[in-house]
């Protein structure tokens, strides 16, 4: 960059090179993808024995092989910011923004990618430890690409970029459609209105989330989304479902949580569901007359679900169920549990599981399990508050064989593993829409707060938190609709919808710490909402997949491919 | 009864207006659009009088540029049954000839009331709906905060006036424009919004009309509003009141 030239032909400049360079975007990602490939054989040399890849040999080269995961997952990411800003600009619908949010996202993970990257605060892959050399990055030294680095990494870029965000303008989201605008507008005006005003209240009070509200959800069809048509549901796929999950997650976790587990068990019941199932529960899941609970997690049995004990053992016409869970969110205020439950204790590992539906009377706080044999406590928890958790234990559960899901036995873990696909897009769409909530929060303070005689948004520590907090929410939602896009099109993006929830959880909380420090004190009062978007971001990185498991399970993927 | 409602196409509320730098007026590109907040209140008060029996259709009308389509497709998500645009090709139009094309709609359609906002949130015109009422010779009730339609089709209108309420009886066909606590405009569900998809949405050229539509009022100049002084805290009410006093001179 001219140093001689002044902040607004900076930006012209900046947006320029964008706009006519987009070939040299398109020629990093080629790079990217041969360095890729590289460090994909180095990786698959270090794990494989006999041709094959060893689990031993991964769990050995773990660090590697989930640094390889996240090379992959920032890979893919740019890709999809690039086509996100490509279609806009095809559109005529990019402006300034987009083309500094760009070029900053290119030359941020480009330098990450080629000194370190962060996979969580403490944690650094060198591409060293990937077998990538020097030369294989040699590219970033030609003219043009060090010029983007320049370019993307300087202040001028980031103070434009915060300067919309000042005016009230976010960057474009991509949906590049009519009906899901209209979605997202319709479901932001509902979350400004009935969420963001009561939120922070729901969580000092630790209260579920009002019936009313919950009502007004159902009429607004939020959990018939997925659900087919001819089920009751409007078919509506997985972009409409990102859309209106961030949307309600940037006003409250849980608001944006309570579809989850709609999701969850209307995806267990489409998928692997008889016919019988389908017709009974989906159209009442739909309606929300049926609100759901996935009863998975045991004290002892985490991340390793496969290895649980809770028995369900074959008595004449039905099962009867014993064992005990824990973390069951929406336990109580619930009237369908999808149990995982081991049929054949000959089989230890997940061939002996099965999924049962099991029925159960809606409880509140004051008498939380109203069923006989089934009893539990709070668990209580620093945020995602609003539906509650349990730990709960089943004693003697009677279940018809009808429950059974898909009326077959040993089918559990593979019928789970089917919806996580759409769990974790489902997840991800979360996080964005909580780091999306923190950007807003810190924005917010960070212009009405005054120190040393003026607005803290004009010292660039500030804006410089606030360019990267709207950078990596960009990132991240554009890869989690990347995946919901695929999901929508029939085409297996498992590995994908992986990358998406690994980044957009770890964006979340960054976003959520970075939002917490512009406020400095406040930030730490439980009265100001930062407070609890940042307990409320910490929890993305656990379940669905915590963020170790994730990339595992990403590794996994990409190196069956 | 039939009802014709008419929706503006504005910034959205929330985006901080920028003016452009030729100062020819405010900056629409790539901006945040959506409906006219007085206007969604209006869409709301002819869906209720729906749901109530005493209308029968609602037609949602736009003037304005291809992308109002967008504005009336929200109308029919809340309840609308068919939208018509009339669409402009970028020109200011003047309200005195948005109430002329409203009136060939009007004729067309014969609806018995027409509802609108009371004014649009871009230009603050508040002429539109009186503009109508004199084109048509027909009853006017403005700012209206309760709608009730009797049994013999009279409408009482309670209006937000100076001092107090005012509660007017108007007959139809008439113009009804409507203030922001007559009613809370509702969310367009998700089954309503893939409902709008499949109503029918007529497209009328302004051109085709015959109307004439050159403006009376020229815009010399958009500026922004002077930009605000920071405040002062006073330490006592005696200070306060020597500074109203002697330096704003308010007392
Ligand atoms: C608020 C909340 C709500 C929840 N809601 C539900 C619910 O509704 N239903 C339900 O069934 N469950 C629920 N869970 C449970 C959640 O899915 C689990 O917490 C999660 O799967 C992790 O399991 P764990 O807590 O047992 O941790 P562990 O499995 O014990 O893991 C502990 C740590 O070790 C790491 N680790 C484990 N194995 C490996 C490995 N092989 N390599 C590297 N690192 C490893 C993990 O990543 C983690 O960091 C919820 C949890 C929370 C906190």
């Amino acid at each position: 960059m001219d140093s001689s030239l002044n902040k607004s032909d900076q930006i012209v400049e900046t947006h320029n090179f964008v706009n006519t360079n987009l070939d040299l975007f398109e020629n990093i990602l080629n790079s990217l993808e041969s360095v890729s490939a590289e460090a994909k054989s180095f990786l698959k040399e270090k794990v494989s024995s006999e041709g094959k890849v060893s689990n031993q040999l991964l769990e050995k080269h773990q660090h590697e092989g989930h640094g390889y995961a996240w090379f992959e997952t920032y890979r893919i990411a740019l890709r999809e910011t690039l086509n996100w800003f490509k279609t806009l600009k095809k559109l005529d619908k990019s402006t300034k923004l987009e083309s500094g949010i760009l070029i900053f996202s290119f030359a941020e993970y480009l330098c990450q990618m080629r000194s370190g990257i962060m996979m969580s605060q403490t944690e650094i892959i060198r591409p060293e430890n990937l077998g990538i050399s020097n030369q294989s990055f040699s590219f970033c030294d030609s003219p043009d690409v060090a010029k983007l680095v320049k370019l993307g990494l300087s202040e001028t870029v980031k103070l434009e970029i915060v300067e919309s965000l000042e005016n009230g303008f976010f960057p474009n989201l991509g949906l590049n459609d009519e009906t899901l605008e209209m979605i997202q507008d319709q479901f932001k005006k509902f979350t400004d209105e009935e969420i963001v005003p009561n939120a922070n209240e729901w969580h000092l009070k630790d209260d579920l989330i009002p019936d009313e509200v919950l009502k007004k959800m159902s009429e607004l069809g939020v959990f018939s989304i997925a659900i087919p048509e001819n089920y009751g549901g409007l078919g509506m796929g997985k972009v409409a479902m990102c859309v209106v999950t961030e949307e309600l997650s940037r006003g409250f976790l849980a608001a944006g949580s309570l579809g989850t587990r709609a999701e969850i068990a209307g995806e267990l019941i489409r998928l692997g569901g008889t016919e019988e199932q389908k017709n009974k529960y989906l159209p009442e899941i739909a309606s929300g007359n049926i609100l759901t609970t996935a009863v998975f997690t045991e004290p002892n049995t985490g991340s390793d679900l496969g290895n649980l004990s809770t028995r369900a053992q074959l008595d004449g016409d039905s099962y009867i169920i014993n064992g005990n869970k824990t973390w069951i969110t929406h336990g109580a205020r619930s009237d369908l549990m999808t149990v995982l439950a081991r049929t054949d204790s000959n089989q230890k590992g997940y061939r002996g599981l099965s999924m049962f539906l099991v029925d159960k009377p809606r409880g509140n706080c004051e008498n939380p399990f109203p069923m006989e044999g089934m009893s539990g406590s709070e668990i209580e928890v620093l945020g995602y508050r609003g539906m509650k958790e349990y730990e709960i234990a089943l004693d003697s559960i009677k279940v018809s064989k009808k429950n059974l899901l898909g009326e077959e036995e040993g089918k559990g873990f593979k019928q789970l593993m089917e919806t996580f696909e759409s769990a974790r897009i489902q997840t991800a769409a979360r996080a964005v829409g909580v780091s999306q909530n923190a950007l807003e929060l810190g924005l917010q303070y960070a212009k009405d707060r005054s120190q040393f005689g003026k607005s803290i948004i004009k010292f660039s520590r500030i804006y410089n938190k606030l360019a990267w907090m709207v950078m990596e929410t960009t990132v991240a939602r554009q890869i989690t609709l990347f995946s919901a896009r695929e999901k929508d099109n029939d085409i297996r993006c498992d590995i994908e919808a992986g990358m998406a929830k690994l980044l957009a959880a770890r964006v979340a909380w960054s976003s959520a710490d970075s939002a917490l420090q512009i406020h400095g004190g406040n930030g730490y009062a439980l009265e100001y909402p930062v407070s609890r978007v940042l307990c409320d971001s910490r929890i993305l990185n656990i379940f669905e997949g915590a963020a170790e498991i994730q990339a595992q399970i990403v590794i996994k993927g990409l190196l069956g491919k | 009864m039939k009802a014709l409602v008419c929706v503006k196409r504005v910034i959205d509320y929330n985006v901080k207006i920028r003016v452009k730098t030729d100062k020819s007026g405010v900056e629409t590109e790539n901006v945040k659009m959506s409906m006219n907040p007085f206007d969604e209140i209006a869409v709301e008060e002819a869906v209720k009088l729906k749901e109530k029996g005493v209308i029968d259709e609602i037609i949602v009308l736009s003037i304005g540029a291809e992308t109002s389509q967008e504005t009336i497709r929200t109308g029919l998500a809340m309840g609308g049954d068919r939208g018509v645009l009339v669409k402009t090709n970028g020109q200011e139009i003047d309200p005195l000839n948005v109430g002329k094309i409203i009136k060939y709609i009007f004729d067309k359609e014969s609806p018995d009331m027409v509802i609108l906002g009371k004014q649009a949130i871009d230009d603050d015109c508040n002429q539109t709906g009186q503009i109508l009422s004199s084109l048509l010779d027909c009853h006017q009730a403005t700012f209206a905060s309760k709608v009730e339609v009797n049994d013999d089709k009279t409408i009482n209108v309670t209006r937000e006036v100076d001092g107090g309420l005012e509660t007017i009886k108007i007959s139809i066909p008439c113009v009804i424009t409507t203030d922001l606590r007559l009613n809370e405009p509702r969310y367009a569900s998700l089954p309503n919004i893939m409902k709008a998809k499949q109503k029918k949405i007529d497209i009328l050229d302004i051109n085709d009309l015959n109307i004439d539509i050159k403006r009376r009022v020229e815009t010399i100049e958009v500026s922004e509003p002077p930009e605000r002084k920071p405040g002062v805290i006073v330490n006592d009410v005696d200070s306060l009141i020597d500074k109203l006093k002697n330096e704003a001179n308010v007392i």
